[in-house]
This record gives structure tokens, C-alpha cells and sequence, in this order.
């Protein structure tokens, strides 16, 4: 992908460097507090988005002794299970109690198995022990005849975890890490049907442009993000007008309303206040309505409130200073939205749509936390998530000091570099 | 709520835990345990690998749901357990109630309650009890996607469905997630996919989005359920040009006179559509620059979109007449 076109100087908002890398060394070197327990069984998504600030901040090779990068591989390797997918935690471990009867609460994970290859890349493993043709063959019956895939294979065979985007996308990219855009068959190894996986993303679109997980389901940005970088990564999104026609099924039935859901998303609703203010109220003003600013007349105002607000309206562009971006529709502003929006319209080549500048004012005025890291909102703590996400789109913006990434893999290009330049990928890729 | 312990609990006497192996010395984001989860997590370990399902697993599951409820084979493994002691299923949603309520974020707890009503063959106090749920968060994404299953499972698809989502529209008409609901209620259940919708319904459904529109005409949601109507019924756009002039008038009204900017949004398409590019392309500039600058960007995008389609007819007129030149 290209590299990112650079957000104007900004000269009132900073990037907190060496708070940032003070956060983020702190998670990857000591114990996480034990409010981390709810994610303890994804510990390895955890890890990745630890492992991948670092290099995004440029901090991995300062960060890392080699003793301590060896070690880090070896942890993701002794996740391998036998049948050489991961899982995404020591949690389900049982050691050499392992039999062919409790495996089913130990599974091959899509999660785990994604995050850890993305580890390895990023590490600069050259995956030779990664055993590439039983991951390739599990991912196949992942896959549900309506095309959509699963998280872990249960009980009796049965295909576990929603059916929404989020597992399509982990799938198609382990299947691009491992063996590209290649469709068909390789030495023997099936493919996912790659078809019905993209029919399965056209039915989750929504009338409003929008995808969401399931048909009919409500549109929201984490789905569509997950939705359109897995037709990337399947090399299925719409072709642009100068490339020719290839008969082949591809996603995103109405890539102009899809846009404009995805501008959609910007908001001035960026607190708790102005959410609150959005909700049970008759009138649209300035005060009510922050997804139109200021500028709306209302024809007669339902109650002296409503007209307190409209008369009392700022008028100039001030707010204009901080844009939000939010996942669903009349929703607040929230830090991980500005990537699951962001991304896929990087993908899509039409980023340039956001206003970039203002939602790099917002994350950095009112979502970067004063120790390091981002919150989801002004005023939250910072939290893994949100700190990575935060982090990886103002990378895709272009910020400078931080390493160019790929907005689909949600990884530096110098990670992507390193996994093409493997014998192995080369020898099927090209 | 009191932390709980196995060691010297008589009724965990035969079952050596099974401790956390972390792998060497360089663990990756290890979690600061409390003792209390540590030690549990040994003892669900120890079960699972002997594949025990009994009353003290449903004991174990339910003491881990309360400290990790995002622990993904905890609930498959005490579904299974379920499964095998035949358990009271009615007992489990009782239990499920309150546990919901906890963890309103929860995506796990849901999969496993679809799977004990769709056990259990009926939807009794559901409703009453999405309710309850959506009165902490009346746009929880995993409420209403569970409520769309809950309809289809039990065919549910008639006028007090419709009834109720209307009161959640009432009660907030920019909630998103009730539009989305009344669609699916109305699309997604008798009338098949590219199946023509009765004359009535679209009359009925546009008339619902435009009062919506009328009591908040800033509000996004009707204005794309509008849209998506007319697309749906395979409607020209401009069936709604009547109706979005209500709100704003680039033609005839001053600059200030506007009540929506998703009006001027329509318009810009109605307009385009029928050829009109220079009011379009007002339409987008009052956008830009007064009604919606958040979307300046987007709204600049969409102009460039009409100038080019308009160079592009103007090339292909010229070239049109050369060839009727020629040809004269």
C-alpha cells in the first residue's frame, strides 16, 4: 500500500512520544493489573497490539534484548498446538493431561492463530515452524455453507463463535500471510471458498450503506472495517473504473452509499454530556444536535428549553477544532472508531475524506491520556485497545515519527516487508 | 461478593488443580491474578482435562463467568456440562438474568442464551427481559442482534413487535438501533430478498420515516431509512424531492432558510440525478461551507464527482457533433 499522504502541522496538538513508549514499555515488561482478566483468554491480541506499538513507535530495537525477542517467539510457538494452529492463551493449557478427548477446550483459535503469525512477522521470525498446510486446511472448515466463518471448532464438529465479519477477516488474513491473493488450490491444499465468503459480506450491508455482522443486523464501523479489509485482503473489492472487468464476484454492492456512511461517522458528539444531550430531546440545535452543527433552524421550538438552546447556539466554527469519529449511527465519538473508519477507507484510497486534521485534534487534545497511551473517551484511562488503535491511525494519517503501516493488517509495512521477503511466501506469491 | 476457594473446600478434595504453565521467562502480557482466579482457573483446568460434567463444574463455570465472563470455552464447556446432567434450563436463564445485567458488554453470555432458548422452544419472558437490558443501554448492539434471532426463531414477526419497537422509537427517536429493528421487522421477514414490497407497506413506511423527520428533522436515522425505502421499492429518488424541500430550498429559498442538512444531502442526489448540476452543486456548497463543514471534505469529494461527470458529457457532446459535422 502507499505510504500515507502527512496531516498538515498541527502546531497546538503533540504526540506524547516518550509518555507513549513509557506506556507501552511498561505493559510489555511488567505484569498487566488484574482488571486484564476478562482478556485473559486473548492474551495473544493483547501481546500483538503491545508488540506492534512498540514497533510502530520505532521503540521495538531499544525495547527488546535479543535474549528477550527469542524469548517472546518461544511463547508464541508454545502456543502452537499439535494440529499447528495456536491458541490465544497458556489459559487453556492442560500440559501433558492433553488427550484427543479434552481438546475440544483447548481449539485451534482464528484470533490466536491470526495475532500470533502477526507476531512472529513483526518479531522477524522467518515462520519455518509454522506449519503452514494444517493451518491452510483448518481454515477451510472454519468456513459455514452462508460463507461466513467461525472461531473455534467445538463440540461434535460444530463451528463455534458468531458468524460476523470479524472472523472472515482474521481468516482471510492468515490465508494472505500465508499464501497471498493466490485463489485455488496449492500443492494439494484446498482454498476457502472464496465466493461465498464475499456473498456472505454483500448480504451484511445495510440499507443505510453501512455493514454489520449479520444480515439485517445494524451497521457499525467495527464490522464494515473487518468486512472491507477482508476483501482486500481476498483482492475482491470493487475494481476501479480504469481496471478491466474479471467476472468475479466483489464486495460492496454500492460503494458510493458505503462512503457516505463511513464520512458519516464524524461527529462532534465527543463526551458523555453531548450524548446525553442527543437522547429523549424534541429539538435539533446546536446544543442538541452535534452531528449538524450549529447551523439548523427549526421551524417552532417544542419547549422553552429547546428554544433556550437554538437561541444560545455558538455561531462561529470553533467546535470545528475536534471531530470524533463514532462506530454506529447518532452515537459519541469514541477513540477505536477513528481506526475502524479510517482503515477501511485508507484501503478504499479515499482516507481524504475524514478530516484528518480535526480528528487528530480530538485524539490528541481530548483522548490521549496525560501517562501515555488513549482512552476511548475524553477523560477515560488508557487501555491496550484503544491506546494501539489510537496509536495505528494517526500512524495511517501520516504522523511523523511513527512508522508507515498497513491499514488492513493493522502492522508497519516493515513488518509486511520482512514476512514478503520470506523464500517460502516468495515461492508461491511471486 | 465473597471470594471463593477450592483448596480446602472437602467437595474439591480428589481433584489436584492443574496450574498455569506460562512457558519460560518471557511470558507475554502475563495479567497480575488475583489468587482467588488463579486458583480457580486450576481447578476448571483440572476438570476440563478429565472432561468432568457435574453439579460442582456448574459451580466452577458460573464462580469463573463472574471473574472472566469473556473466557470463550468456559460457557461452551458448561453448555456441554448442561447438556449432560439434563439440567434445568429455566434454572440457567434465572441465573443468566442477573449475570447479564453485570457484564452488559458481554458477547459470549448471548451465544449461550440463544442456545438455551432455542433448547427450551419458546420465548417466554424474553421480551420482558430484553427490556430490562435495554433500559441500562438502549443501543446495545448484542441485545438487539439477540432480539432479531429471538423473532426469527420463534416467528414473531407481527404487530406487536412492530408495536414495541415503535414505543423505543418513541422514547428515542434517534436511536438507531429501533430503526434498524423496525427494517428488519418490515424487510427481513416475510418479504423475501429483491421480493416487490406491497404498495401499502412502502406508503405506510415512508409516511412513518417523514413524521419521525418532521419532530427532528436533524436526525440521521429516518433520514436514511427514508432512502433506503425508495431503494428498496426500486422508487426514482426524486419521489422524494417534495418532501426534503419542506427542509430546505436552494432554488427558491434564501441561504439561511434551512432545516436539515440531510435535506440539502438528498437533494444534491435528486438534483444530479435529473441533470441539475448547478443546484447539486449549490447544494453541496451550502453543505460545505454552513450546514455540515464536519464533511467538508466529503461534500468537496462529491462536487469533484459532478464536475467530472460533467466534463465528461460536455467531451462526449463535442465529440457528438464533430461526428455530425463530419458526417453533414
Amino acid at each position: 500500500m502507499a505510504s500515507a499522504q502527512a496531516v498538515p502541522v498541527d502546531e497546538g496538538a503533540n504526540l506524547e512520544y516518550a509518555k507513549h513508549i513509557r506506556y507501552w514499555r511498561r505493559n510489555l515488561k511488567t505484569f498487566l493489573p488484574h482488571h486484564y482478566t476478562g482478556n485473559d483468554s486473548m492474551r495473544m491480541t493483547l501481546a500483538f497490539f503491545i508488540l506492534s506499538a512498540e514497533d510502530i513507535l520505532g521503540d521495538l530495537d531499544g525495547a527488546l534484548s535479543p535474549e528477550e525477542r527469542e524469548g517472546f517467539i518461544e511463547w508464541v510457538y508454545a502456543c502452537q498446538l499439535p494440529n499447528g494452529c495456536f491458541r490465544p492463551s497458556p489459559a487453556t493449557d492442560f500440559g501433558s493431561s492433553r488427550n484427543d478427548d479434552n481438546a475440544i477446550w483447548d481449539p485451534a483459535h482464528v484470533p490466536g492463530t491470526f495475532f500470533a503469525l502477526l507476531i512472529l512477522i513483526l518479531l522477524g521470525d522467518d515462520l519455518a515452524q509454522v506449519k503452514r498446510p494444517e493451518i491452510l486446511a483448518w481454515l477451510t472448515k472454519l468456513q459455514r455453507p452462508d460463507g461466513s466463518f467461525g472461531e473455534t471448532i467445538g463440540v461434535n464438529g460444530r463451528i463455534e463463535g458468531g458468524n460476523d465479519t470479524r472472523f472472515g477477516y482474521m481468516v482471510t488474513g492468515i490465508r494472505w500471510i500465508l499464501r497471498g491473493t493466490v485463489e485455488g488450490p496449492i500443492d494439494g491444499i484446498p482454498d476457502i471458498n472464496v465466493d461465498q465468503f464475499v456473498r456472505c459480506i454483500q448480504a451484511s450491508e445495510t440499507y443505510d450503506g453501512g455493514i454489520s455482522e449479520a444480515a439485517f443486523h445494524e451497521a457499525h464501523a467495527g464490522f464494515a472495517s473487518c468486512a472491507i479489509n477482508a476483501l482486500y485482503l481476498v483482492d475482491r473489492l470493487p475494481l476501479a473504473a480504469h481496471q478491466t472487468p474479471d467476472n468475479k464476484i466483489r464486495g460492496l454492492t454500492n460503494l458510493p452509499q458505503t462512503l457516505h456512511w463511513l464520512a458519516a461517522r464524524q461527529t462532534l458528539t465527543i463526551d458523555e454530556e453531548d450524548a446525553f444531550d442527543t437522547r429523549g430531546d424534541e429539538t435539533d440545535s446546536a446544543a442538541t444536535c452535534h452531528d449538524a452543527h450549529s447551523f439548523v433552524k427549526l421551524k417552532s421550538y417544542p419547549s422553552a428549553t429547546g428554544e433556550q438552546a437554538v437561541r444560545t447556539q455558538p455561531t462561529s466554527h470553533f467546535e470545528l477544532q475536534w471531530i470524533g469519529v463514532n462506530g454506529r449511527c447518532n452515537k459519541i465519538g469514541d477513540t477505536c472508531y477513528a481506526y475502524w473508519v479510517g482503515a477501511p477507507l485508507k484501503v478504499l484510497g479515499h482516507l481524504d475524506l475524514l478530516d484528518k486534521k480535526a480528528i487528530r485534534r480530538w485524539l490528541l487534545d481530548k483522548t490521549q491520556h496525560i501517562v501515555g497511551g488513549f482512552g476511548k473517551v475524553p477523560g477515560a484511562p488508557p487501555d491496550i485497545y484503544h491506546a494501539y488503535l489510537g496509536l495505528v491511525i494517526l500512524a495511517i494519517f501520516g504522523e511523523a515519527g511513527l512508522k508507515n503501516v498497513d491499514a488492513a493488517l493493522c502492522i508497519s509495512n516493515r513488518a509486511i516487508r520482512h514476512l514478503e521477503s520470506l523464500a517460502w511466501r516468495k515461492s508461491i506469491v511471486g | 461478593m465473597a471470594r471463593k476457594y477450592y483448596h480446602d473446600d472437602p467437595k474439591w478434595s480428589d481433584v489436584a488443580p492443574l496450574p498455569q504453565e506460562d512457558y519460560g521467562h518471557h511470558p507475554l502480557a502475563a495479567i497480575a491474578y488475583t489468587e482467588e482466579y488463579s486458583e480457580a482457573m486450576g481447578y476448571l483446568r483440572a476438570c476440563m482435562a478429565a472432561n468432568e460434567h457435574s453439579e460442582r463444574v456448574l459451580e466452577l463455570t458460573e464462580h469463573i463467568i463472574g471473574l472472566n465472563p469473556a473466557h470463550y470455552t468456559v460457557w461452551l464447556y458448561r453448555a456441554q456440562t448442561l447438556s449432560a446432567l439434563n439440567s434445568d434450563l429455566r434454572a440457567e436463564i434465572a441465573w443468566l438474568n442477573p449475570t447479564a445485567l453485570q457484564h452488559l458488554k458481554n458477547y459470549q453470555i448471548w451465544h449461550h442464551r440463544q442456545t438455551i432458548i432455542d433448547k427450551l422452544g419458546s420465548p417466554d419472558g424474553e421480551p420482558a427481559f430484553i427490556t430490562a437490558m435495554l433500559d441500562q443501554d438502549s443501543k446495545n448492539y448484542h441485545v438487539w442482534s439477540y432480539r432479531q434471532w429471538l423473532v426469527k426463531r420463534f416467528d414473531m414477526f407481527d404487530g406487536r413487535e412492530l408495536k414495541w419497537t415503535e414505543g423505543m422509537i418513541d422514547d428515542d427517536v434517534r436511536n438507531n438501533s429501533a430503526w434498524n429493528h423496525r427494517w428488519f421487522l418490515v424487510f427481513g421477514g416475510t418479504v423475501g430478498e429483491g421480493e416487490k414490497v406491497e404498495r401499502d407497506v412502502v406508503v405506510r413506511e415512508l409516511e412513518y420515516a417523514q413524521d419521525a423527520i418532521r419532530k427532528a428533522p436533524q436526525n440521521q436515522s429516518p433520514w436514511n431509512y427514508l432512502r433506503g425505502v425508495i431503494r428498496r421499492s426500486g422508487l426514482p429518488l426524486s419521489a422524494l424531492q417534495h418532501f426534503a424541500l419542506e427542509f430546505a430550498d436552494p432554488e427558491n429559498r434564501p441561504d439561511d432558510d434551512v432545516f436539515s442538512s440531510h435535506a440539502l444531502d438528498l437533494l444534491a442526489d435528486i438534483y444530479a440525478a435529473a441533470g441539475k448540476t448547478e443546484l447539486a452543486v449549490k447544494a453541496l456548497d451550502l453543505l460545505a461551507t454552513r450546514y455540515d463543514p464536519i464533511r467538508k471534505t466529503y461534500w468537496e469529494y462529491r462536487k469533484g464527482l459532478l464536475e467530472a461527470e460533467g466534463r465528461k458529457e460536455e467531451t462526449g457532446a463535442a465529440s457528438a457533433a464533430a461526428v455530425e459535422t463530419a458526417a453533414a
